[in-house]
């Protein structure tokens, strides 16, 4: 292995045991201690808070924005798929055929919404003002990431055009991985360990409640 | 401002050591500022200003806490906009906290994350209590309150007096001379409690209470000591203060030893002591604690009161309290009753959980100094009451009452605007 493979892999066990620090102080925190008799089960809240609250039927932030809505799914699918692959790339297993293309255009999509996203930040007067460096940065490292995979992937595949650069996109590859995973436990990108909390909270409350999934008679 | 002070800001950060679960920890480490919560707010969508929209509210109170709490807030606090908690922020805290925010929690339920933005919302203004910077008005509430046993400061004679008052009128219109309007007797299966506004401002909706009580053969009672429903100390964020007032109640019912508390048509009120009180006073409650939306439609439901919905006159629509709805789960009940009790009845649009706020929630009423606002972010809820074409506007909540019926002035709705109580006793057979 290269140098900067082994330097990936430092960073990315950096990441991991700092998000599980993260992890592990919201589980010994524990679950909402409330006195109140509860209205309905907890259950299906925290259930529909990860599904059908989630989906732009009942989400009014999700309609109204449809276009980000949309790119940020792929965004995050990018994600996902972008860290999954990194093992597969580290360990020289690369995907091919119809899943690598399938995988390439994925990926192009989910950077080219990467880049929207951050455009829409940029112009978007409101949003700007909400927005912080680390805003902009967890958004051009991630879109980076995810590009460089789409590169690599590229500089794997029967394209030519991209051979020649191979070592190069490689070396580019796992120095952003190595940025990405070192910053994540810093800035906003945490949110990939607390948002699974916030949503678990959300369902714990309005389903508690006898809000989520749905408002029934309460005798 | 009054001086702000190393001790003040120790104070203030206290909030975030008290952790007794993984909530707070959660939601100030989770909003990505994605801004997609914007338009779920009455107040940007009244007023168009970015420090409006929730995620900023958000950001207050968790660039607090990056500041203070964490490694990159404290050596590179530019880098995630963490913030000191000085007298520009706390400035900004007690527009944005107190004059900016119903706490409707409207923007919980669509965040991007799930973040419960009006739990931040009260944590920012518990960390402003813990400073000693409530508003003073709604302080001068919440103290009323806590030395009077009631908001309003109602002397109890003048409370007995209307009752009195109240239960002879009650005597003719049932045709009855037995009819009472029972007060501080033991032993009765229900507790009624009051807002004060009631025996203030809007007493024939307690009227209105007795007549169905009277009609359900219902053993009940009203304590003169505590009946006040209400607790400002909830949207004040003095933790200790709210629990003084509910543990006023709770020692009531106990003391009058009734099986069910009812609570009256409040939101805050009835979210407060149903679903707050018993983490204020660190039990659980050994009695029944209902709305009376839950008792009017149990009274339907069991055919103890039987109602006519060719009584009430006009087409009828409802404002959802958004304590009752998304802060209670109380969605439905409403619905059943007013099927049953009027024949034109008209949704707005949106209604239930995704209901707006009427803008008059989370102790804007008791502050004076956002009146103007109010009124401003006020003007959805009037467009949506036109767009019904209703005559009556049905609310069972007397704080809402208040600020629909500004509403209904200021906007020149020419509407009536009801609780569920009057609706059930007029459309009573």
């Amino acid at each position: 292995m290269h140098w900067y493979q082994w330097m990936a892999l430092v960073a990315l066990g950096f990441c991991v045991i700092t998000c599980l620090f993260y992890f592990l102080r919201l589980i010994r925190l524990g679950k909402p201690q409330d006195l109140s008799k509860p209205a309905a089960k907890t259950g299906p809240g925290i259930l529909f808070a990860f599904t059908g609250a989630m989906s732009p039927a009942r989400k009014e932030s999700a309609l109204l924005h449809l276009p980000t809505y949309t790119a940020g799914i792929f965004y995050h699918l990018g994600t996902f798929l972008s860290i999954f692959l990194f093992f597969f790339i580290i360990s020289g297993a690369y995907p091919s055929g119809y899943l690598a293309l399938l995988i390439m255009i994925l990926l192009s999509l989910s950077s080219l919404s990467g880049i929207s996203i951050l455009i829409k930040r940029l112009i978007n007067g409101n949003l700007r003002s909400l927005s912080n460096p680390d805003d902009y940065l967890s958004n051009v490292l991630v879109t980076l990431f995810q590009a460089m995979t789409l590169f690599v992937m590229l500089s794997a595949s029967p394209f030519l055009l991209f051979k020649d650069f191979s070592e190069n996109f490689q070396m580019l590859y796992y120095l952003i991985f190595t940025i990405l995973a070192l910053y994540v436990p810093a800035g906003k990108l945490r949110h990939a360990v607390y948002f699974f909390a916030a949503r678990y909270h959300l369902g714990f409350f309005y389903g508690r409640r006898g809000v989520w999934p749905a408002g029934k008679m309460k005798n | 401002m009054k001086d702000f002070s190393k001790d003040k800001k120790k104070k203030g950060l206290e909030v975030f050591q008290g952790n007794d679960d993984s909530r707070l920890i959660t939601q100030v480490n989770s909003c990505v500022h994605c801004g997609l919560c914007a338009e779920t707010c009455i107040y940007f969508q009244a007023l168009h200003e970015a420090r409006f929209i929730p995620a900023r509210k958000v950001d207050l109170v968790s660039a607090i806490y990056r500041r203070y709490y964490t490694l990159t807030g404290k050596s590179v606090p530019w880098l995630t906009g963490a913030r000191d908690l000085d007298e520009n922020t706390v400035n900004e805290m007690i527009d944005l906290m107190y004059g900016a925010c119903t706490m409707c929690g409207r923007c919980n339920m669509h965040c991007s994350i799930g973040i419960d933005i009006a739990h931040v919302v009260q944590t920012g203004r518990k960390m402003l209590a813990n400073m000693g910077y409530v508003p003073a008005s709604l302080q001068s509430t919440v103290d009323s309150a806590i030395r009077t046993g009631n908001n309003m400061a109602i002397p109890k004679d003048e409370l007995i007096e209307t009752i009195k008052w109240l239960e002879e009128d009650l005597r003719m219109e049932v045709n009855d001379d037995s009819a009472t309007i029972p007060l501080d007797e033991p032993g009765k299966k229900i507790l009624y409690t009051l807002n004060p506004r009631e025996p203030k401002f809007f007493p024939l909706s307690i009227s209105a209470m007795a007549k169905i009580f009277y009609a359900a053969g219902e053993s009940w009672t009203i304590s003169t000591r505590m009946y006040d429903v209400t607790n400002y100390g909830y949207f004040s964020g003095n933790e200790e203060e709210a629990t003084i007032i509910a543990q006023r109640l709770f020692d009531e019912m106990k003391e009058l030893g009734a099986e069910r508390l009812v609570l009256a048509e409040c939101g805050h009120g009835s979210r407060a002591f149903r679903w707050e009180a018993p983490n204020y006073l660190g039990t659980e409650f050994p009695f029944e604690v209902i709305t009376s939306v839950e008792l009017l439609a149990e009274y339907i439901r069991e055919g103890r009161i039987k109602t006519d919905p060719e009584k009430i006159k006009g087409k009828v629509t409802l404002h959802d309290p958004c304590n009752l709805v998304r802060g209670g789960g109380i969605i439905e009940e409403q619905r059943y009753i007013l099927q049953h009790t009027v024949n034109d009845f008209v949704e707005m649009n949106p209604h239930g959980i995704d209901n707006l706020c009427c803008g008059g929630g989370g102790g804007q009423l008791a502050m004076g100094e956002y009146n103007e606002r109010r009124m401003k972010i006020t003007g959805m809820k009037a467009e949506q009451i036109k767009k019904t074409e209703a005559k009556i506007v049905c609310t069972p909540c007397h704080n809402c009452v208040d600020q629909l019926t500004q509403t209904n002035a200021s906007y020149k709705l020419g509407v009536k605007i009801m609780t569920l109580a009057e609706i059930v006793a007029d459309s009573l057979e």
